[in-house]
């Protein structure tokens, strides 16, 4: 227990350095955009009859949030916020907390990519099993097929395809929003029910791009623990199918825990390309308005937010691989 | 964090009955029972987060529905003070300020009545939003309001600034935002009159005093701005009950003045990111009314085959290309006029932008409708139109001294090879699309053209102001007001600051003037100052104004300092599925405005 606990610690000192790593190089890329938040609203305050000099006191005030402190000032006052939990204020949103905005995005990031996950990783796991077992037969062959397939299509067409399927030619699935609006929001079935037709697209996106991936990992695995000496001795031994496959899948799996944490990343940095094409109103939506507002606090906030997801599901990946696995212990 | 448990739990079942067919059809077919009218308000996309209120930049909160003003622009050329009625019942402008009767039964959706204590706070606050400056009525459009005061239970009197005779001031007032008092006023300090009478003080002795005054209203500006309301209090049709990330839920306001003309029991607005969003929207009929989008003919049809009709009307916008005349050789004219030559505008606007746009008949600076209203007949037949002619290009080159190569490409008169970058803006899929083909027929007329994107508009912005474009294309023409269109091209983009009567330019680095157009031109033997004559359209009365637009428009006609090329048109789209009595094709004075004003005038009706 001391042991596991040590290495906790180091693990989330390490994950730490590098938040604080990634943080200063986003800051520095993010501020290096030219631009600045202003010069949209001004072209469209004096689209809408404003006159320029009026445009120009108008943007000031409203997006006077913007630090006119130097580059390095703002770099070592947004660490220290940051290091008291405070992400700044938004200069697109006219001063409303960072922290704020993101939480009202983050769930419906956060979501959908993990019943993604979870979807793709349990049925590409279990095909992975069925494709390796069966691999001579045509139900195998057609499995790895479908992996191969599916680990090939590019996020955009997969997305694009889906939406024009499901909600532009046959009208089955909405897009554009969270929930059906009219609906007031709660545990009730036509809430739920509408928040899960909403996340169908995004979810299924999600969960098919990484179906192929899990299905192809696990059928190698799966092969390789085929042929282990402890396989061969367990079946000399008299051991049941059963048993046998739960040896195979247990040795099997270990590997596809570190691949876990990491689709997680690549997930949700693959959220700004699905989010914007089902005009889903998560983070990924959230990161690219921001960029085009050239909102800095908020653009740094999100980053931020994917950086920490992702050095979390690091570390926990590896925290359960000591678990699971007690030769790594040593 | 309290948001993603009580969401974890929900989703994760619902995707369970989803699996096991318990999803429903998605939402559209719902609307007709319950009245729902959904549109996007193209000005205002929903920003999952921000706060229900109208001063913060990103705020969830929808003119014609929940936000109100006084009145509602008409945008009619020949009178910028033309308004539909809003709040204001009716209203008398005179030389000093201007009286205001509210609608009598005006209340906000918490059932209190619309004061003119409210009018009061609300100017106050707009005062706070940029439109304090130091001496007030300095700016020829400052929003010079020195006080509001009742005069009766419903009538309201604004005070302009001693001195300033604004002829915008009606404008300015009616088209303010007024908000509830009992919400925003909390927000105002005691002293917030005093400071403003402090930052209208034209004594330049006090002039430090009325900065500090001005920089003060500007703080209380920025708390205002970032004010969370915690929820919403309308005095118009409809009022906010629920603002999802992706779209937003106004139900009916019971005590609106005019309820009883008010047929949709709810509005959705739904958010959007682009173009293509509100095409699917259409397409799939789940829009009662759709705001301006451009589009190609291919999705025209295919939102016109889903049951939708077109409603078109005037734009004052133009899509034209500039120069920075400080590069050569477009500080030439006679370089400017071949290439207006060269351009086959129909071809182009074919191309970019078919449906919503008109090849412009020539270039004078304003849309073809504002000419054929402001010059009289014999001054349009005067106009040069540029037609497509590159025989009198060729001609227009030679005499300025520039010749063909061997290869048939045209050389500089210094015999250095001509080549044009054409700059657009990622995203602008008219503008990409128009620099493709004026690229192809320049090139083919001899002057190798290649088009080159800039990453979004706030760069181009930023690198067009320092001059890093020789040729881009630039929106012109913007109006109905002709101060407004003519400062496109004689105003900030061209070194030219008005303060008052008093114009000055300047020019280099910082200066923000990238277009680089000389300061004075020769007109049918007059001389005339572009940027002066601009800042006074300013101050003059429409009927006044009309021999320094016909000046301007010559002068522009002669000088090009932009060669447009298409006028816009405002193509909306309405269905007649749930709803009956849209305004009409042409009906420009409601077409300008939200379908919240329209409904306000009766308009907007239940199809059964």
């Amino acid at each position: 227990m001391k042991g596991f606990l040590r290495r906790l610690s180091v693990r989330l000192a390490a994950g730490l350095v590098m938040t604080a790593v990634v943080a200063t190089f986003t800051f520095f890329l993010i501020h290096a955009l030219p631009g600045n938040p202003g010069d949209a609203a001004y072209e469209q305050f004096v689209m809408q009859g404003m006159a320029p000099e009026q445009a120009r006191a108008k943007v000031a005030v409203i997006y006077g949030f913007t630090s006119h402190e130097s580059l390095f000032q703002q770099y070592t006052s947004y660490m220290g916020q940051l290091l008291r939990g405070n992400l700044g204020v938004s200069i697109s949103y006219s001063g409303v907390p960072v922290s704020h905005v993101i939480a009202s995005a983050a769930p419906w990031t956060i979501l959908p990519v993990l019943t993604g996950l979870l979807v793709s990783f349990l049925v590409g796991v279990t095909a992975g099993v069925v494709a390796a077992v069966r691999r001579s037969s045509r139900w195998g062959g057609l499995l790895s097929l479908s992996g191969s397939l599916m680990a090939g299509v590019p996020s955009f067409v997969l997305a694009l395809l889906l939406a024009f399927l499901f909600h532009t030619l046959w009208g089955l699935l909405p897009f554009g929003d969270t929930s059906d609006v009219t609906l007031t929001p709660g545990l009730n079935a036509a809430y739920i029910g509408s928040v899960a037709t909403h996340a169908v697209l995004p979810v299924a996106t999600y969960a098919l791009l990484s179906y192929g991936g899990w299905l192809l990992s696990m059928k190698s695995s799966v092969v390789s623990a085929l042929g282990d000496d402890f396989i061969l001795a367990a079946e000399l031994r008299g051991i049941t199918p059963a048993t046998r496959m739960r040896y195979i899948g247990r040795n099997a799996v270990l590997p596809l825990f570190t691949v876990l944490a990491l689709s997680f990343g690549f997930m949700f940095g693959g959220s700004v390309i699905i989010e914007h094409i089902f005009d889903y109103p998560g983070l990924g939506s959230l990161l690219l308005q921001s960029i085009g507002s050239r909102d800095y606090p908020l653009m740094g906030g999100a980053f931020l937010l994917i950086t920490v997801a992702i050095v979390l599901a690091n570390i926990l990946a590896e925290t359960l691989y000591s678990v699971i696995d007690p030769r790594v212990r040593r | 964090m309290k948001l993603v448990r009580r969401a974890a739990l929900p989703l994760g079942a619902a995707l369970l009955l989803c699996g096991a067919g318990a999803c429903s059809t998605p939402a559209g077919g719902s609307s007709a029972a319950g009245q729902v009218f959904t549109t996007i308000d193209g000005n205002n996309p929903i920003t999952a987060g921000a706060p229900m209120n109208p001063f913060n930049a990103s705020g969830n909160s929808f003119l014609g529905y929940d936000q109100m003003q006084l009145g509602f622009s008409k945008k009619n050329p020949a009178d910028p003070n033309d308004f539909f009625p809003g709040l204001a019942k009716s209203w008398t402008a005179d030389d000093t300020g201007l009286t205001v009767e509210l609608q009598p039964g005006a209340k906000w959706s918490d059932g209190t009545p619309v004061t003119p204590e409210d009018v009061k706070t609300s100017m106050a606050i707009a005062l706070t939003q940029g439109s304090a400056t130091v001496g007030a009525g300095v700016l020829t459009q400052g929003l010079d309001v020195a006080d509001v005061k009742a005069v009766g239970p419903h009538t309201v009197r604004l005070e302009q600034v001693a001195g300033a005779h604004n002829i915008h001031f009606p404008r300015l007032v009616l088209t303010q935002k007024i908000v509830p008092r009992s919400v925003y006023g909390p927000l105002l300090p005691a002293d917030v009159w005093d400071t403003v009478h402090a930052s209208q003080n034209p004594d330049k002795g006090a002039a430090k005093a009325a900065q500090a005054a001005v920089d003060k209203l500007n703080a209380v500006g920025q708390k205002v701005s970032a004010f969370a309301p915690a929820k919403d209090v309308s005095a118009g049709p409809f009022v906010i009950t629920r603002v999802n990330p992706g779209s937003a839920v106004l139900d009916r306001n019971p005590h609106f003045y005019a309820a009883d003309k008010i047929a949709p029991k709810q509005v959705v607005i739904r958010h959007y990111t682009g173009n293509e969003q509100i095409w699917g929207y259409l397409t799939n009929g789940e829009l009662d009314a759709a705001p301006y989008t451009s589009m190609p003919t291919n999705v025209l049809n295919r939102i016109l085959k889903a049951g939708n009709k077109r409603v078109d009307s005037v734009s004052y916008v133009d899509a034209a290309i500039a120069f920075n005349q400080s590069v050569a050789p477009y500080d030439k004219l006679a370089v400017r006029q071949a290439l207006a030559h060269v351009i086959d505008r129909e071809a182009v606007t074919k191309v970019a932008e078919p449906v919503g746009g008109t090849a412009s008949k020539t270039t004078t600076g304003l849309i073809q409708p504002m000419v054929e209203k402001w010059l009289t007949p014999d001054q349009q037949g005067k106009l040069d139109p540029y037609a497509h002619d590159p025989a009198k290009a060729e001609q227009l080159l030679k005499g300025a001294g520039f010749r063909k190569g061997g290869d048939g490409k045209w050389l500089l008169p210094d015999g250095k090879p001509w080549t044009i970058t054409l700059q657009t803006v990622n995203g602008f899929s008219d503008w990409i699309s128009a620099a493709t083909v004026i690229a192809n027929e320049l090139s083919s007329f001899g002057i190798p053209t290649k088009p080159a994107l800039t990453a979004d508009f706030s760069t181009y912005k930023k690198e067009i102001a320092e001059g890093k474009y020789a040729v881009g294309f630039w929106l012109t023409a913007l109006g109905p007001q002709t101060d407004a269109a003519f400062q496109r091209l004689y105003g900030a983009d061209d070194g030219y600051t008005a303060v008052g009567t008093k114009v000055t330019h300047s020019t280099g680095k910082g200066s923000g003037n990238w277009q680089n157009t000389a300061t004075s031109f020769t007109v049918d033997g007059a001389t005339v100052d572009p940027g002066a004559l601009t800042a006074k359209l300013s101050t003059l009365e429409p009927d006044a104004q009309k021999p320094i637009v016909q000046q301007l428009a010559a002068a522009t006609n002669q000088q090009l300092p932009v060669i447009q090329i298409w006028d816009y048109t405002n193509v909306q789209f309405v269905s007649g599925k749930r709803f009956a009595k849209f305004p009409q094709q042409g009906d420009n004075a409601l077409l300008a405005n939200p379908p919240g004003v329209w409904m306000m005038q009766g308009y907007v009706q239940s199809a059964k």
